[in-house]
């Protein structure tokens, strides 16, 4: 079969009198006259789908309407061009003539008639054709939907958490004696106690006539009757964590609806399921219960519990890599020092999916490009292009790696050499010193860092932007003194404006931090910078991240003030509670060296554990300061300067307490913007339950839909149109007190600037603000069905005109 | 002078500049393809931005607003625009001009007195009969063709901006225009939006398709320093 094309409808030669006299265009003068216009005259010409308007054609109607019919073994020419004729007509009636049809218009016309003179054959023809040529258009992609260039995590599936499991076990022999051993050895219950609720339990079974058990249910059985005798902590212990049934078979069945960004694979799934468990296990044996229940209620939430058995996130040096190569526990395999610049990549990129195994959030890297130098000596442009391009698509596609997730990965990039490194000898090919200091190598490291901004610049296969590794661009006082740093400056700019992936981090004065995680960063006191002349050492962690709940401190306060600091310190000592507990949980699995599952944190290379615990951060999160603030002054922050005034003063007390803190524990507290968006609908949630009547003032989002949610820490209303200086400014003012990082979102939505304009706000953002660090974000949309992005978001997809919601979906 | 419209800050309204935009009202032309129509059609609806509301703005800025640009509506249609000008010019600020080129005289003496430092005018289609139905109204060709003449012979810098209309804008049309502004600095050819359009007929017609507007970049390229296209969204041909 040759089928008809349809474009060929449309196609023809332009026309005699080029479209640039419309003939049928009507157009209102200044003076109401029309020029040119006839309402009546038949259309001569259409559109087609490039949006080129060409001469009308009957004739390729009935040639398309021919073809579909011969298709179906007709042969009557003459029928198909009266047809055609008829279309033109319906075309033109339907309009009144004063309309340009389009090429789809055309085929709906077609189809109308030719089912409406009863060839429906020949119609069907002309409709599976027509469907097989808009899927040409379209090639299938799934985009992954992504939040302010950020992957949403999933914290939900907390609901879901908090059900025991009634699992099958191996059926054996009963034997009455095992419940008397396993409420003794795991519950601590006297003897006599245990013996009398085994033979209850025992009695209950065969009463019940049960003709197969599961230990499960006897467990649960068991539980029962605790919970009779008043044995409370003893069920505590004695309880089994884990799921219904019901609930697992979805997790391996079904995606996951609440959350598309969930990955939906195997090693997904495996990862939801042990993320059940050590939640589950978390809050019954980790956690103290007064935190715990703080989590479960929403004072406080604790990020990462199905993470429990690691650290929270870390700042790494590419240094470690190379002077040790890759060796690690549990490997079957030792790699000495890497000696090609592709080789360290593999070695880097291997390292991060060790990594991304033992810490629960991002792992970024320290002066990449700078550090990757002495290895790029001589090499071409051409190579090290390739060379950036195998970086950024080598920890973008990570998705086959742990919870089949991509490394949640940060890259560090900086123009200049950064003062503390400039004097520190490097280390080249094989882990051997070069004899010359990073300073040397200026020109390398630029050119890498170039070469990176450049593949961000391109995006991916089909020119989305990356959203791992994310590029950390420092700017510092330096980086203005450095050669070059206008053209790069726009380059940067310009990844920005086209794809929005650059964080501008600014280090004023003599600052330097390590940032990943969006916005975490390792602010580098004396001792690191020290660190910085054994650059290897270089490896921050923060153990845990704890966020309190804001507007829900400012409920309890009903309006007192006092209370209101009473509050805070309240829900800080819970916080410094849970960091106690989790850092001495980590610190038991620490001391199982390698015999235990943190292996690979205590291995000692250079004479101390990879996880330097003494240097540990603890992170206390904050979030919807601007709903506190509105229940408290019955403003939002953006609304008064007395407001916001008292915002910044919040967060001063905190960042004060949390110094005390410190000191009195000896644990190093640093306050954080919490970068977890589904903590902001979780407390939320809490808040509309157990505090309806304040939340319900305050929340944003919409209760009707139950998407109720607070502004993320310290932000002012996200959904304000903020003047952008004044957001740079304003949010800014808080940054100093959030060492842990701090970032401000200029939203550009379908708006793009040229990049010497980001550049123009990028540099005044340095030098006039307090700001930490900026980034920009475009709008996209992205098509499911034809896989086309577009800036903005659309209703409907531009290039194929899929209106269905579920066919789009936005990247913000 | 009546501001009908104010954007405090914009990125994308002066290249390389942090800008405050006013719209003015009125117009003497009448683009079935406006999509600030309300600004000429019913100017007394739209509300006028108090002049406190603006200084004090600017005066908050300083230091991050680098200059003012200029819309409408069509600004030379007032005659007091040069006296305005000059009172912003006091508090120290670059100007970018937008005017569809029918005030060359206005436009002279703004440049001869150094009150702009930027202007840009719509060629709004070849400089035949076509002017005037995409005008709207009967254009004086002569004054566009000075207009042109004073840009691409003085002092101050200027672009030329296209709304390509299918309608209107065939690539043989883009090979026109670019003849009749040949060794300009800047061209801009910008993506037609239907759904705002004054007239209701245009709202049906479809925009080009980005392919297209590339090709018609490149035949623009053949013609001046630089063309660029704007306001398309396709991901992929933004990096053009």
């Amino acid at each position: 079969m040759n089928p008809p094309d349809a474009e060929m409808i449309a196609k023809g030669q332009p026309s005699q009198d080029p479209p640039e006299a419309p003939r049928f265009l009507m157009v209102e003068s200044a003076k109401d006259k029309q020029i040119n216009a006839d309402p009546l005259m038949p259309f001569n010409v259409v559109q087609k789908r490039s949006g080129e308007i060409v001469n009308f054609d009957r004739r390729k109607i009935a040639e398309a309407i021919f073809k579909a019919a011969q298709a179906v073994g007709g042969a009557d020419h003459l029928l198909a061009e009266a047809l055609a004729e008829q279309v033109e007509l319906l075309l033109h009636s339907a309009k009144g003539g004063q309309h340009l049809p389009n090429v789809e218009e055309i085929q709906d016309a077609v189809e109308k008639i030719l089912i409406e003179r009863g060839h429906a054959k020949t119609a069907k023809a002309f409709i599976l054709y027509r469907d097989q040529r808009s899927k040409v258009r379209r090639q299938n992609f799934n985009i992954r939907q992504v939040q302010m260039g950020e992957v949403v995590r999933d914290n939900d599936a907390t609901d879901l958490a908090l059900f025991i499991q009634t699992s099958e076990d191996n059926v054996a022999q009963w034997d009455r004696e095992k419940i008397v051993k396993a409420l003794k050895k795991e519950a601590g219950v006297a003897e006599d106690t245990a013996q009398k609720i085994a033979a209850e339990v025992e009695q209950q079974i065969l009463d019940a006539k049960v003709k197969r058990l599961t230990s499960s249910l006897v467990r649960e059985l068991v539980d029962a009757k605790l919970i009779e005798y008043g044995l409370e902590e003893a069920r505590k212990r004695h309880s089994r964590l884990g799921m219904p049934l019901y609930d697992v078979e979805k997790v391996l069945t079904d995606r996951n609806r609440e959350n598309a960004n969930i990955p939906h694979n195997p090693e997904a799934t495996n990862m939801t399921l042990a993320e059940t468990i050590n939640k589950q296990f978390a809050l019954a044996r980790v956690f103290s219960t007064d935190v715990a229940d703080a989590h479960s209620r929403g004072d406080i939430h604790l990020h990462d519990l199905g993470f429990i058995n690691r650290p929270y996130c870390s700042g790494q040096s590419l240094e470690y890599v190379k002077k040790f190569g890759l060796s690690l526990p549990n490997a079957l395999s030792i790699a000495k020092p890497a000696k090609h610049p592709d080789t360290l990549l593999a070695h880097m990129v291997k390292m991060s999916a060790a990594l991304q195994g033992h810490f629960a959030g991002a792992i970024g890297w320290d002066a990449v490009n700078v550090f990757f130098a002495p290895f790029l000596v001589g090499m071409s442009d051409r190579e090290i292009s390739q060379l950036a391009q195998m970086m950024i698509f080598e920890y973008s596609q990570q998705s086959v790696a742990r919870g089949g997730q991509a490394i949640f990965s940060d890259l560090n990039i900086y123009w200049e050499t950064p003062k503390h490194f400039e004097n520190v000898p490097a280390i080249g090919p094989g882990g051997e010193y070069t004899g010359k200091k990073y300073g040397d190598y200026l020109k390398e490291s630029q050119r890498f860092a170039w070469a990176l901004f450049e593949v961000y610049k391109g995006g991916d296969g089909t020119g989305r932007p990356f959203f791992f590794p994310k590029p950390q661009a420092h700017i510092t006082e330096k980086f203005f003194l450095t050669p070059g740093h206008q053209e790069y400056l726009e380059l940067i700019c310009s990844v920005a404006a086209d794809k929005g992936n650059t964080y501008f981090v600014f280090d004023r004065g003599e600052t330097a931090k390590i940032s990943e995680c969006c916005r975490l960063a390792f602010k580098l006191d004396d001792r690191d910078l020290m660190d910085a002349n054994t650059p290897w050492k270089m490896r921050y962690s923060a153990l845990q991240n704890i966020t309190v709940n804001l507007p829900r401190i400012a409920y309890l306060a009903k309006g007192d003030t006092n209370q209101l600091y009473k509050k805070i310190d309240e829900f800080l000592h819970l916080t410094v509670k849970g960091h106690q507990q989790k850092r001495k949980f980590i610190e038991k699995l620490m001391n199982l060296k390698d015999q235990g599952p943190l292996a690979l944190l205590a291995m000692e290379k250079d004479g101390e554990p990879y996880l330097r615990m003494g240097r540990v951060t603890f992170l206390i999160g904050m979030l919807g300061l601007n709903e506190m603030v509105q229940h408290h002054m019955g403003q939002e922050m953006h609304e008064s300067e007395e407001a916001y005034k008292f915002g910044l003063k919040m967060i001063a007390y905190m960042h004060l307490k949390i110094k005390e803190l410190a000191k009195e524990y000896g644990m190093k507290f640093v306050l954080e913007q919490t970068p977890a968006e589904s903590t902001a609908f979780r407390f939320a949630k809490l808040d509309m339950q157990q505090f309806t009547k304040d939340a319900e003032k305050v929340v944003k989002g919409s209760a009707k839909d139950g998407t109720v949610y607070y502004t993320n820490s310290t932000y002012l209303n996200v959904a304000y149109q903020m003047n952008p200086i004044d957001r740079v400014k304003q949010e800014g003012k808080f940054h100093d007190m959030i060492e842990a990082g701090a970032l401000t979102h200029i939203w550009l939505a379908d708006s793009h600037p040229r990049a010497s304009s980001i550049a123009n706000f990028v540099v005044k953002s340095f030098r006039q603000t307090r700001n930490a660090q900026i980034a920009f974000s475009p709008e996209f949309t992205t098509c499911n069905s034809c896989g086309k992005v577009y800036r903005g978001l659309k209703d409907e997809c531009p290039n194929c005109s899929r209106k269905t919601y579920e066919g789009i979906k936005r990247i913000k | 002078m009546e501001i009908k419209g104010f954007i405090e800050t914009s990125l994308i309204d002066w290249d390389g500049k942090l800008v405050s935009v006013f719209f003015l009202p009125g117009c003497n032309f009448r683009c079935p393809f406006c999509h600030n129509h309300q600004l000429w059609k019913e100017p007394q609806k739209v509300e006028t931005v108090p002049w406190q509301r603006v200084s004090g703005f600017l005066k908050g800025k300083k230091g991050w607003i680098d200059g003012v640009v200029i819309t409408g509506g069509e600004p030379t249609v007032h005659q007091d625009l040069p006296e305005f000008i000059g009172s912003l010019r006091e508090m120290g600020l670059l100007i970018k001009l937008d005017t569809n080129g029918a005030n060359p005289e206005m436009l002279q003496s703004l440049i001869d007195k150094k009150l702009v430092d930027y202007v840009a005018m719509d060629l709004k289609a070849t400089l035949d009969t076509i002017y005037s139905q995409a005008a709207g109204t009967k254009v004086n060709l002569d004054d566009i063709r000075r207009s042109i003449e004073i840009l691409m012979t003085g002092k101050t810098d200027y672009e030329f901006r296209t709304t390509l209309v299918p309608l209107f804008h065939g690539l043989e049309n883009v090979r026109q225009m670019g003849k009749s502004i040949k060794g300009a600095k800047k061209w801009v050819l910008q993506q037609f939006v239907p759904q705002n359009s004054e007239t209701s007929m245009l709202k049906h017609v479809w925009p080009y398709a980005e392919e297209y507007l590339v090709k018609m970049q490149q035949e623009g390229s053949k013609w001046v320093e630089s063309c660029i296209l704007r306001g398309i969204s396709e991901i992929a041909a933004d990096q053009v």
